[in-house]
């Protein structure tokens, strides 16, 4: 896979799934597309369908609702695609660990592959989550 | 509701092509025409009544601010209205004019946000991208005010938790008046576009019976002629101290909830600038000491960006709530969807979402062209010949 | 704008069929029977033009509270009429619905929430929990509270 994930971290196009978050995470992603921070400059887009997506941004602790859904884009996705979680929500639950409604263990719903931390974490910690990311890919 | 035999169903969602949450919506379309609409939501339930209920007062403050990030000013506010409300807590001057400020910056960019959202849904990015970039500003004054862009935790039972000293203060005036400029600009601009106008002006309309009769609250209501605002009618914080207007405008259209909406904002920055200015002159505390809330219910509620946000705390005299009840202003403004939809064509609904994008592959697939509406006949007619036309070119006879 | 309190006057009409009356600054608390619900929410909501900002249902020790609160929005007062159902293994009681269209979503949920059925509603079934997954063999919130 080392030379087809080269050729994708070039350009990584993400699709944004939000499970159950605030809204603020959802927010301060798309305030990464407007002019101020503009990730299209690094090749990150964000798209309109999981087909063409690269990585996902999944936001907020899944509830049990929604998680059979979010199961349901992962399979969806092409392969390979790689998993950030945005926020402390996907990280550690944030305060929402003594709910009734939420999946006991989310990484059995989505396989995270890198977590941003944060409540909501800074646009530039998610670029920096980003270039992470891009700096695995290429080996 | 019965289906008819020329009537369609285009489900939409629940993760839908661009941005915002997931939730579920089923419309019923005769032709292009939307005849019904239904909702499924529950997504995004985490229980925060219920996770509330086993919090203290000031672990549940922390909580609420994490219902909504764009009112995450609001529900705090309300929240600590209501526990204030049990035993009839005042609160220092100093720090009603905080609470007032934090408060009405957000209004600022949580109308910008939407805004540009607005823009965006119906395919006109440049608004999305103008008023995004203006809104950036005011986060910046957050980060001056609280340490974070977003989430602010700023408020406590009592007061709240964070000063501004008087370097800041005139920091914040300074970029509050580059926000100004740009917010009129936007504000003179906005209105003369012809793009903005030909989509919104009379799509939508919700009436003023139906916005008493469903309640809806904040702008919504506010575009279809019914004035209140929580800010005047029951003046907490700083809003008996400050002078502004209640922006209310009749038509109930797409295009009033954007004008009310330019509107306010405008009136926000001026609260803003007043309260920037009795920040230099007013000293004191920030916080009284609570030591305890006796036994009882109290209602608080707190004009947030999208309407009232309504909490409801009782009490049993420990540190923590027995029963906390939250309703959020889009809880009763949604509802107002099934008497604003009906009627208009299928583009002009999801605008009037306006939190929904439109699915086109979804739209087109399910989409069949029937009915009586004479417009709709001549399109089926065209689409006819269109199909003949090219059924000849493809077999050549 | 009239924005006098008409607290005096609803008392008064109402003398009677309110019990456990709750008065402080600009909120009104009290209990009503079930059976004159309806009839008291069509008076606030009609006649004295108030909105229905929300309403609470409450689990307390020998009952079910469900505690409707009406914004009378020129005054900022609160008039909140209280219905106790005693019943808590099948809780019933009229919907407001057929007279307040606002109530629609708020009883789908307590309906949800609680397990309260409300008899009239035009459409009862749950609001948050339709097509959940799981099974669920009780309302969500019921009997959850330690
Ligand atoms: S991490 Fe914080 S900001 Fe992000 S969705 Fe969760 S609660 Fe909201």
């Amino acid at each position: 896979m080392g030379w087809y994930n080269k050729r994708l971290a070039k350009s990584i196009w993400v699709f944004h799934v939000s499970a159950s978050p605030c809204n603020n995470c959802d927010i301060e992603i798309l305030d990464l597309l407007t002019p101020k921070y503009d990730v299209e400059r690094l090749g990150i887009k964000l798209v309109g369908s999981v087909r063409h997506a690269d990585v996902l941004l999944v936001s907020g602790v899944i509830n049990q609702k929604v998680a059979p859904m979010v199961k349901k884009i992962y399979e969806q996705a092409p392969k390979p695609i790689f998993v950030m979680g945005v926020g402390t929500c996907p990280s550690g639950g944030c305060c929402f660990n003594d709910s009734y409604n939420i999946v006991e263990n989310r990484e059995d719903v989505i396989p995270f592959d890198i977590y941003v931390p944060g409540c909501p974490p800074k646009p530039e910690a998610m670029i920096a989550g980003a270039a992470k990311l891009m700096e695995v890919l290429n080996g | 509701m019965k289906l008819s035999e020329n009537m369609n169903q285009v489900p939409v969602g629940p993760f839908h092509p661009l941005l915002e949450e997931a939730e579920y919506f089923n419309l019923t379309v005769e032709g292009e025409t939307v005849v019904d609409i239904d909702l499924d939501i529950g997504w995004m339930h985490r229980g925060h009544e219920f996770i509330s209920e086993q919090k203290t007062f000031t672990q549940s403050i922390f909580l609420v601010e994490r219902i909504c990030g764009i009112c995450s000013t609001s529900h705090p506010l309300a929240c600590v209205h209501a526990i204030e409300d049990v035993d009839n807590i005042e609160i220092p001057e100093r720090a009603a004019y905080i609470r007032t400020l934090v408060g009405e910056l957000e209004r600022i960019h949580s109308h910008l946000l939407w805004l540009g959202l607005a823009g965006h849904f119906i395919g006109y990015d440049t608004l999305w991208m103008w008023a995004w970039k203006y809104r950036e500003p005011v986060l910046q004054m957050f980060e001056i005010i609280s340490g974070n862009r977003n989430h602010y935790g700023v408020m406590r039972v009592g007061g709240v938790s964070r000063d501004i000293d008087l370097d800041r203060v005139k920091e914040l005036h300074k970029i509050l008046d580059t926000v100004d400029a740009k917010i009129k600009m936007i504000a003179a601009a906005a209105p003369d576009d012809p793009v903005l106008k030909s989509r919104l002006v009379g799509v939508g309309v919700l009436t003023n019976q139906d916005a008493i009769d469903m309640c809806a609250v904040g702008p919504t209501s506010r575009a279809s002629g019914v004035p209140w605002d929580v800010r005047k009618d029951e003046p907490t914080d700083a809003y008996g101290l400050v002078d502004f207007d209640v922006i209310v405008l009749q038509n109930g259209d797409v295009w009033d909830k954007l004008v009310v909406r330019l509107l306010e904002t405008l009136e926000s920055t001026k609260i803003c600038r007043q309260c920037l200015d009795k920040l230099k002159t007013v000293k004191g505390p920030i916080l009284n000491n609570v030591k305890e809330i006796s036994a009882g219910e109290g209602i608080g509620r707190y004009e947030a960006p999208r309407g009232e946000v309504f909490h409801y705390v009782r009490t049993d005299g420990s540190n923590r709530a027995i029963r906390h009840k939250i309703r959020a202003p889009s809880y009763v403004n949604i509802p107002t969807y099934s008497a604003s939809c009906k009627g208009i064509p299928i583009a002009d609904a999801l605008i009037t979402l306006a939190a929904v994008d439109p699915c086109y592959c979804c739209t087109e697939r399910a989409l069949r062209v029937k009915g009586e509406d004479p417009d709709a006949i001549d399109f089926v007619k065209l689409s006819r010949e269109k199909t003949e036309r090219i059924r000849r070119e493809i077999h050549g006879h | 704008m009239d924005r006098t309190d008409r607290t005096d006057d609803f008392l008064k009409k109402f003398e009677g069929k309110l019990t456990n009356v709750i008065r402080k600054p600009k909120r009104l608390y009290f209990v009503v029977d079930d059976k004159d619900i309806r009839e008291v929410a069509q008076y606030i909501f009609r006649d004295m033009a108030c909105r229905l900002s929300t309403a609470t249902a409450t689990e307390v020790y020998d009952a079910i509270e469900v505690l409707y609160q009406f914004s009378h929005d020129p005054s900022g007062c609160y008039f909140c009429p209280r219905v106790r159902i005693k019943d808590k293994k099948n809780p019933t009681m009229n919907s407001i619905t057929p007279v307040v269209k606002g109530a629609n979503w708020i009883e789908r949920e307590m309906f949800d929430f609680w397990g309260v059925t409300f008899k009239d509603h035009p459409r009862p079934e749950p609001l948050l929990s339709r097509n959940h997954p799981n099974k669920l063999d009780k309302p969500l919130r019921f009997g959850r509270v330690s």
